[in-house]
This record gives C-alpha cells, structure tokens and sequence, in this order.
C-alpha cells in the first residue's frame, strides 16, 4: 500500500469517492457484466479451503481399514476405496487426490491449528501469517475490487474443538486480514451501508481529503485513501452481488445441499468468480470424543453433497483447473473409533488446481490390530503441506518476508519439500 | 576493550547455505524499513563539529555492504578460510590467507583484490559497481569509521547535573541543527496550534482532546500555553495511561502465551500490567525503582500485577531463563539477544556464551505467567545451554554481566537483586541510553538508533552526542521518566510541523525525517484511536465487533470475538516498528465506514447540544471539528458542512452524518 506511485490522487479519483449510485450493469446477471472487465489474475490460480475444525476422524471419511467402522466401498478409480457413506465424493474420484499420510506432531487444537494454517509452531517472538493471508499477499488481485482473502462460517455441530483460530495476516500487515462471512445468508461483514445519504456523505468527505492530500503528499496519506477508494469501490461494485446466494437458481443450491455447508461452498464458488483468491470455508465440530461413526455419518450426506457439488460445478464453469480445493482439519483421529485426536497418521484432499488428481500419497498402515497407527509410506509435514500449497498457487515458498526485529523469514519452513506427486 | 574488538571463541559451525536476504515487491512496512535502512546510501549520520562528511565511513557506508553480500559466510555462523569481516580487527587479522586488508592500500588488501575479480562473493550476486566503489574509496582513505569520528561526543551540556528543561530542550535543538546544517538540509517551520495540540494530547494522553479542551487550548493567548499543557498533561492520570499501555505492547508478544489446548490467554492480567506500570508512571516513580521491581518480582499474580512480565517473555506460558534475559535485554538495555541463543550472532557482536552468561542470573526463576518462583539454583550461578541450541547444547556459562563484567555470586547468591543492581546502577552503559532512546523513538517514531534494541558500537546513533545529552539527563535526574519527556516535548524538533515543506522530493524528505527536521506523520496506534472513539462517541465501551457471541454459535468464531476492545485492537493494528507505515486495507475501511455503530449517534454530542443554549448548526460544525480534528474548519469546510446539515430534513441523522464523515478523514487517524 505504501508503494503508491502517486503521492496525491487526482480530482478525477477523488470525484469516484462519491460517484453517483447507478451501477453499470445493474440490470444484467452479475456474471455478464464481469466479462467486460476481465478478471486479470497475476497468476491465474484461487483456492478454497474446507476446513473441518476439531480434527475429523481419517477412517470414518477417506482412509477405511478393513473390519473398521465404516465400510470402504471403491470409488471412480479403481484401487481407491473410500467409506461408503460419501458416494457422490467416490464418484469424483478422477478429479481428487488423497494424502493418507499426513504425520504433524501436535496433538492440541489450538497449536495443531495455528501449525496447518500457517506450517510454523507456535513462537513467543511474533505471529506467523496464516496460508490464507500469504495467498491475499502474493496471488490477489492488486489494486481488485474485492478482497483477496475471505473467511465463510458453515456452522457448527455441537462439540468444542478448542479456541477457534482465526487467521492472522502477522508480518504481512493488516490489508491482508480476511474479510468474514458470518453465514452464506448474511453476507460479507459491513459490506452494506444503508445511510440514504450515502452519496451526500462520501461527496463531503471526499473534498475534506482533498485538502489534506495537499498539504501533506506523503505515502501514508495516499495509501489511506487508495484503501479507501477500493472499500467504496467494492461497495458500489457489481462484483459485490457475489455474496449474494439468491442470484443462484434454485435447482443448483438444491444440489450443493440446504445445509450451512453445501451453501456456503456455493458461495465460495462465487467469490472465486468474482476475484476473491483465498477461501476458507470451516465447519466446526468433528472433534469426536465420544466416537467418530454416528456423528460421521450424520455429518456425512451433507458434506458429500457440498463439496461433490463444488467440485463439479467448478468444472462445469472450466475453473476447477485454476482452483484448488482442500479439505482438512487440524489432525485426524485414533484408529478404531475415532475417540482420540491423532496426528500421527492422518487425511487430507486435494482437488482441482491443476494437480495431479485420481491418485493416492502415501499409506498408511493397512492390516493387523492397529491398522492406520501409523505412516507407512511417504509421510507429508505440515511445512510440506504449506509449502506445496503455494507452489500450487504459483507463490515460491522459500520467498521471504520481514518479520518483526528485521528478520527473514520464508513464507514457508526452509526445511519443507513439495508433494512432487500432486505437482502436474 | 570495547565488545566489538573483543574476539571470542567461535565455533565453526557446520556448513550451511547462505543466509539469503531477498527482498520481494510484495513485502510491507517492515521489509522496507530495512531495505532503507540497509540499501539507501543516503544516511544521515552527523555528529557536531565534523559535520555530515562525504567520505565512505565503514559503519555507515562498507558494513551494510559487507552484511548483505558477505558475512553470511564470513560471520558470526562460519568463517570460510578462517576470515570473520564483521569487524575491523578480524580483517584486519585475517584468516587462512592472512591479514585481509591494508590500510590505504586497496591494490595490496585481499578483500579488495576478492571483490575487484568478482571472485568472491562466492555462489552470490556479485558487488555493483558503487559497493565495489565504495569498498575500494574506504580502504584507500584509511578505513575511517564513525566511531572515530564519533570518538568523544559532546554532549553540550555538562553530565552529572539535573538541567531545567528548557536548557535540556535548547540542547537538543544545538545537536539537530547542527546536524542539519551539515548536511544542507533547512529544518520545516513549526507546527501551528492546532497541529501541537493534537499532537501532545495523543502522545502524552493517548486520545485526541475534547471539544472543550481543544477550545480551551486554541483560544488561550499566554504565550507560554505550550510549556504549560505539557505539565499539565503530564499530571494526569491518562499520562501514566498512555505510557503504561505503551511498555505493555512493548512487553507483551503479539501471541499471549495460553495452554496447548487454546486455553485462556491472560488478556486481562496483561491489562493489568500497563495498568499498574501506567500508575507508577502518574505518580512520577523513577525508572530505576520501577525496572528494578520487575526483575526482582516474586510471588502470584494477584498481588503483583507485574508478575506476569516473566510469564510473558517466556515460552507456551512458562518462564525460561534465556526468555527472560532476552527480554530485559532488549526493554531495559537497548540489546538484540535473540540470535545469540543458538549459536554466535551473525552480524553482531554478541556471542552465545555473553547471551547465556546474562540468562544465568534467571537460573533460578521459574513458573508461568501466573506465579514467579525463585530457588535456590543447584549450580550456583551456572546455567546449561538449552537443548534447543545448535551449537554448545548442554554445556555450562557462568553468570556474567552483559559486555563483560564477572560475576561472583559469592555465598548468598541473590541472583536477580544483583543483576537490578548492576543494571539500575548510574555507570551501567545500558540502561539510561536504551530508555532515552526508546522514548525519543516513541516521539519521532525513530531512535537516535535504530532499531530501537540493537545498540551497539557497530550500529551508532545517527546523533551520538545528543544521546550522551539525553542519557545523561535521564540519569543526573535520578531516572526521572516525566522530567525527559518534559525535556523533549519542549524542543523546537518535537514542535515542528509534519507538513513535508514544499518542493522536496521523496528522498529528500526522508533524509530530513531521518535528520529529525520535520515530524513525522504517524498513524494512530490501535487503542488511541479506539480511546478518541469512545470519547466522541460518548461511548466508554464502543463496540465495532461484527460478529457477536449471541449470534447463534456461542462457540466457535463468534466466542472467539470476545472483547469489544481486545477486537478493535486486533482489527486495527499498525505497524509498530515504524509508525508512518499505514498498512489498514479493505477490512479496516469497512468497518469504519459501514459498521453501524460509527452511522449512529454520538451521546457526547447529544450532551453538547444540550447543555448548550439554542446551539446554531455553525456552533454545533464548530463542536464536531473540535472534537475530531482537534482545530475549527476552515471557512469553505464550514460552508460545505453547513450546505450539508442544511439538506436533510433530520437533524439528529445530518449530524450523526457529519460526524460519520469527519472520523473518516485521514485527517482523523493520523497523529500530525
């Protein structure tokens, strides 16, 4: 923000501040009227997180052991079984890839969480950017109409899970704090502003800021209204009906499901759409205790829908190539049960983005008392996870940032290694 | 023998890559601070008397140069072929080549010869032509450095002596001007009145004045208002306040430290840090006294609030030695430890064994940041580097003090009380500098050195003389904190006008912010701005949350949005490393323009016009202008805002709208 070329805005933008209320487009479908002001993405790549807090239980969902809880019954690949009870999942197969053999060390939520969201433990010496803010920072779209990272609330089965983390931009800086979504029907967060006056208001402000652009032309001033301008924009801005679920025909919010969470990932398409780069999608409430199979499979028929449903709408519309789509928890559960959290041997998958998708990474154990206790083969950190991430979304993970007490540090752990089986 | 001539055992690490330093386009505030810092050739380094000098000074000119390109290797992590660059003496000892440089003999110094052939560095962009330049002008004109043009800084008025502060202030103003002339660089004109006022309230107040207060101040004609609104803020409990929240941020991590499972952080208590810190300020308790307190506490929280301090420079909530020392280091004593913890600093001087020498005196200190525990230490005044270390893991320091001095424990072993006593003590080289100079950073939001914990003789102050000024002020004054802001406040630097003087470019008006020449235009720290919103709001406990904990989850994100104040902060935080980065976006302009707390009434108003007989819209204009921009508007503001009050029908809702409009300013989130 601070780079801004000019260090004064000129007349004609501070009149944009207040320009009046017609929207161009305002009578043709949102989408349409996108097609004229190209979307340019640096570098063409978004993604959706489904990010299922409490830490779900990997045999109840995408690593089934024989004689376990759950059926495991194949899936569009053939040597890929995944439990019977997400059958829409098992049919998109060919465009998902599953890791089955995250190993992160950190059994406590709040640590675990902070850990996969940011691939750093925990430091007293400042905060470490979450993967969201780092994708704001690096692959959003400068200068866009709409924020580069967004958070969505799908919801929340009983069951605590820990604190909640929340992403921090950290050493980015604050521009790149997401933006939240308390529920698909709501919303982005002060979005709307209902003053009749509006215009009035912002045409007052508007020539008081021009006086002071004058007598003080410093960076500072003009990154404060450049951020301004953007957040009037967005307000006027036909891209903003992307938070609004009711342009959506009925038939396709039928299909992502009723629930919180099929809609919320209806509306995570469409702010890809509209520009948004990072999506975080949580639902909380998978941190089983008592036992992963009842509440898995009551959890089940919605979360086969919505993310089945993303998934195929998003190759529909030709985007599933430039989104990547991740679904994951902190850590996953004790083998058997589910009761425990573990993560030691855990789930996560991997959709669209361009990846190497239909496949497998790594084993878990397969037979014997214990079957899943353990990574048999290929075991993926979470710096490794971050760090294949980025690369995904065409951001270096080894580029690096100032961190408080001018201190270097790479967007991910040096130490980490690309999935090179997921990278095409 | 000076802490940078000293030589210390280095270990040969094992070999490592490169440290690289990339900087990438997308970095913010912080990254730039340092490419400034290291990159821009123009510093503007004066010292009385010699003047602001062309030559090429090492520490100034060649030891950025040979910090970015050299001493990854040629350091304090490793010495390829022995050679360690990051002093004179080492070069001047050389390594396996022997003695790398040659005093006016760049033809003869193998440094040179390395760069001039591109030979070195090795796996490494090569020198441009100007750091080859520079190198080869240094070594040719002798290797000056700064220190020895800095040799024996005068600090203009005599040491030992409580000065009144108006000579102090005088002082300051000799060293700067000086400076500035030096470098041919005119000084901006001072503030106008309103300008101050603001200013002063939010530096030494934490919040923009009132309507009645800026009136007030504004109208008086004494010609000594300025001198005496300092006092007089100086005697209020919002100053113990301010500066209390302020020592709490620089104590507190940005993470407060919480069980594994997320569990309470100690926001609170935290609170209760500055809170107890902001009335041993009021109440005008010498710094020393107050330093001395925190390293000596014992005991459970709940009657020593600064108990947590311990708590806080700790790890996952519990209380580490090295911690602690790296604390006290960098808030009391102006030192960056934190690299030392593991192996030798690369680029400073500060070796491992003086890090854990100075984490001994905490060998015995442990708890959490509820309760702090002091036993008797099994190895007397010996600690083992921690397992975490590289290097030396395992094997014991002796206590030592900080640069040098030894340490005998002697029979009672007292470990803390001993270090306070050092620490606090009059001679101790530390202690009054790093407060001076962390409070002249808190004014001008830049240190005599920067940064404001790496002090150092390889990193000078850029006006070394009024350091000594200010240092020993501090001092004679019995560490007298309101005496050295009183002192400060009053110069005519800290009074100048942040309006950048016209036609200057960019570079330009860096250099004379970096001169002290001109204020800086800072952005306003979360809580002041959160405090100056309460206040014209008329609401103590604003409430600009969007998510709330009764909106159906009761767990989840919503609970996690406890704390009106706690998320305003979170929301709205700046860049604390450098206060004239503004780094808000997107989602800090929604919610200053969209949240409905901020479109709605303000109560003080209501109280204003109620109490006010017949208010006209002009004196109702005049009221909010005060309120927030701390000045009157201007004749076509008035007009514009008359115009505006004028069209709506709804009173209430026009000024609830011109209020709206005058908060969203950038006028209004800068301290000018």
């Amino acid at each position: 923000m601070n780079d801004h070329p000019d260090l004064r805005l000129s007349r004609r933008e501070f009149m944009r501040l207040s320009a009046a209320g017609v929207l161009t487009g305002a009578s043709v479908p949102w989408f349409e009227s996108l097609a004229s002001a190209a979307v340019k993405r640096p570098r063409g790549k978004s993604c959706i997180l489904l990010w299922m807090d409490g830490g779900p239980s990997q045999q109840h969902t995408f690593d089934p052991k024989p004689g376990g809880e759950f059926k495991s019954v194949p899936t569009a690949v053939p040597g890929i079984h995944i439990v019977e009870q997400l059958p829409k999942l098992a049919r998109c197969m060919k465009d998902m890839s599953i890791i089955r053999s995250m190993s992160t060390e950190i059994n406590d939520h709040y640590d675990a969480k902070y850990y996969l969201h940011t691939g750093y433990k925990r430091a007293p010496a400042f905060e470490h950017p979450a993967v969201g803010c780092i994708a704001s920072s690096q692959i959003s779209i400068p200068e866009g109409d709409l924020p580069g990272f967004v958070t969505i609330d799908a919801g929340n089965d009983k069951g605590n899970g820990g604190r909640f983390y929340r992403s921090v931009p950290a050493y980015l800086g604050p521009q790149h704090a997401p933006l939240a979504v308390q529920s698909p029907d709501r919303g982005l967060e002060n979005l709307r502003n209902d003053s009749a006056d509006l215009d009035a208001r912002l045409a007052l402000l508007a020539r008081g800021e021009a006086r002071f652009a004058e007598e003080r032309p410093l960076p500072a001033v003009a990154a404060k209204q450049a951020a301004y301008e953007r957040a009037v924009r967005l307000m006027r801005s036909s891209r903003a009906r992307a938070f609004d679920l009711d342009e959506e025909p009925d038939w396709l919010r039928d299909a992502y499901g009723r629930h919180r969470f099929g809609q919320s990932c209806l509306l995570a398409r469409r702010m890809i759409e509209a520009g948004v780069s990072f999506v975080e999608v949580f639902h909380r409430g998978w941190d089983d205790h008592e036992g992963a199979a009842r509440r898995i499979h009551a959890r089940a028929p919605w979360m086969d829908a919505g993310m089945s449903m993303l998934i195929r709408d998003l190759k529909m519309r030709g985007m599933l190539d430039d989104t990547l789509v991740v679904w994951m928890g902190e850590f996953g559960r004790s083998p058997g049960d589910g009761g425990g959290h573990f993560c030691k041997a855990w789930s996560t998958v991997w959709a669209g983005g361009g990846i190497n998708t239909g496949i497998v990474v790594g084993k878990t154990t397969e037979s014997g008392k214990n079957a899943g206790a353990a990574v048999e083969e290929r075991p993926v950190s979470a710096p490794d996870y971050i760090a294949t991430l980025c690369t995904v979304l065409g951001v270096d993970p080894r580029q690096e940032v100032m961190a408080p007490g001018n201190r270097p540090m790479p967007l991910a752990d040096k130490k980490a290694t690309i999935i090179k089986e997921l990278i095409a | 023998m000076t802490p940078a001539e000293k030589q210390f055992s280095l270990n040969r690490a094992a070999s490592r890559k490169q440290f690289p330093i990339s900087l990438p386009v997308n970095a913010t505030g912080g990254s730039r601070f340092f490419a400034r810092t290291l990159l821009l050739g123009i510093c503007a380094f004066g010292s009385p008397g010699a003047g602001w000098s062309a030559e090429p000074l090492f520490e100034r000119d060649v030891l950025p140069v040979l910090t970015k390109n050299c001493l990854g290797c040629h350091g304090g992590l490793r010495q390829k072929g022995g050679l360690d660059m990051r002093t004179i003496p080492a070069m001047l000892k050389g390594g396996e080549s022997g003695p790398a440089l040659s005093a006016g003999k760049p033809d003869a110094s193998e440094i040179w010869k390395m760069i001039a052939s591109d030979e070195m560095p090795k796996e490494h962009e090569k020198l441009s032509a100007a750091d080859k330049r520079t190198v080869r002008d240094w070594i040719t004109a002798g290797m000056p450095t700064v220190a020895e043009r800095q040799r024996k800084p005068d600090p203009l008025l005599p040491a030992g002596t409580r000065h009144v502060p108006a000579q102090v202030a005088a002082a300051i103003d000799q060293h700067l001007d000086r400076a500035l002339a030096g470098a041919n660089l005119k000084p901006a004109a001072l503030s106008g009145d309103a300008e101050f006022l603001r200013r002063i309230y939010l530096d030494l107040a934490g919040r923009v004045p009132t309507a009645a207060e800026a009136a007030a101040f504004l109208d008086d004609t004494a010609p000594a208002k300025r001198p005496e609104l300092i006092d007089k803020l100086l005697a209020t409990a919002d100053f113990g306040a301010q500066f209390g929240r302020t020592w709490r941020e620089w104590i507190s991590p940005p993470e407060l430290p919480s069980d594994a499972n997320g569990g309470k952080q100690p926001h609170n208590e935290t609170r209760a840090l500055g809170e107890w810190l902001g009335k041993r300020f009021a109440s005008g308790d010498s710094w020393d006294r107050i330093v001395r307190d925190i390293i000596t506490v014992e005991g459970e929280l709940k009657g020593s609030p600064h108990a947590i301090f311990f708590g806080l420079a700790g790890e996952g909530g519990k209380i580490t030695a090295d911690g602690s020392a790296r604390a006290v280091a960098s808030l009391f004593m102006g030192v960056q430890l934190q690299c030392a913890q593991c192996h030798d600093d690369p680029f400073r001087s500060w070796a491992q064994k003086e890090h854990w020498g100075l984490a001994a005196f905490f060998g015995g200190t442990s708890g959490d940041f509820n309760k702090v525990t002091e036993t008797q230490a099994k190895n007397g005044a010996r600690i083992k580097i921690a397992k975490a270390a590289f290097l030396n893991a395992g094997s014991e320091v002796p206590a030592a003090f900080l640069g040098g001095g030894a340490f005998d424990p002697g029979k009672e072993a007292a470990l803390r009380p001993a270090l306070a006593d050092w620490l606090v003590a009059k001679d101790n080289p530390f202690f009054a500098k790093a407060f001076a100079n962390r409070t002249w950073f808190y004014f001008f939001a830049r240190g005599i050195v920067n940064p404001v914990d790496d002090m150092r003789e390889l990193n000078p102050p850029s006006h070394p003389g009024l350091l000594a000024l200010l240092g020993n002020e501090f001092t004679a004054s019995g560490f007298d904190v309101k005496h050295l802001i009183r002192c400060i406040c009053n110069s005519r630097a800290y009074q100048r006008t942040s309006r950048p003087p016209a036609g200057m470019d960019s570079v330009a008006l860096d250099a004379l912010a970096r001169s002290f020449g001109r204020m800086p235009l800072r952005v306003m720290p979360a809580e002041s701005l959160y405090g100056s919103l309460c206040q014209v709001y008329g609401d103590p406990k604003l409430d600009l949350r969007t998510l709330a904990p009764k909106d159906g989850n009761s767990d989840g994100e919503s609970a996690a949005v406890g704390d009106p104040y706690l998320e305003f902060k979170r929301r709205f935080f700046t860049n604390e490393e450098d206060a004239t980065d503004f780094t808000h976006g997107i989602p800090q302009a929604l919610a200053m323009l969209n949240h409905p707390r901020l479109l709605a009434r303000s109560k003080a108003l209501e109280t204003f016009l109620k109490s006010t007989p017949a208010p006209s819209p002009q004196q109702t204009v005049e009221w909010l202008y005060l309120s927030t921009l701390s000045r009157r508007p201007a004749a076509e503001e008035s007009a514009d805002a008359l115009a505006f009050l004028g069209k709506s029908g709804d009173a209430a809702k026009a000024h609830a709208g011109l209020l709206w409009t005058l908060v969203n300013r950038s006028e209004y989130i800068f301290t000018p």
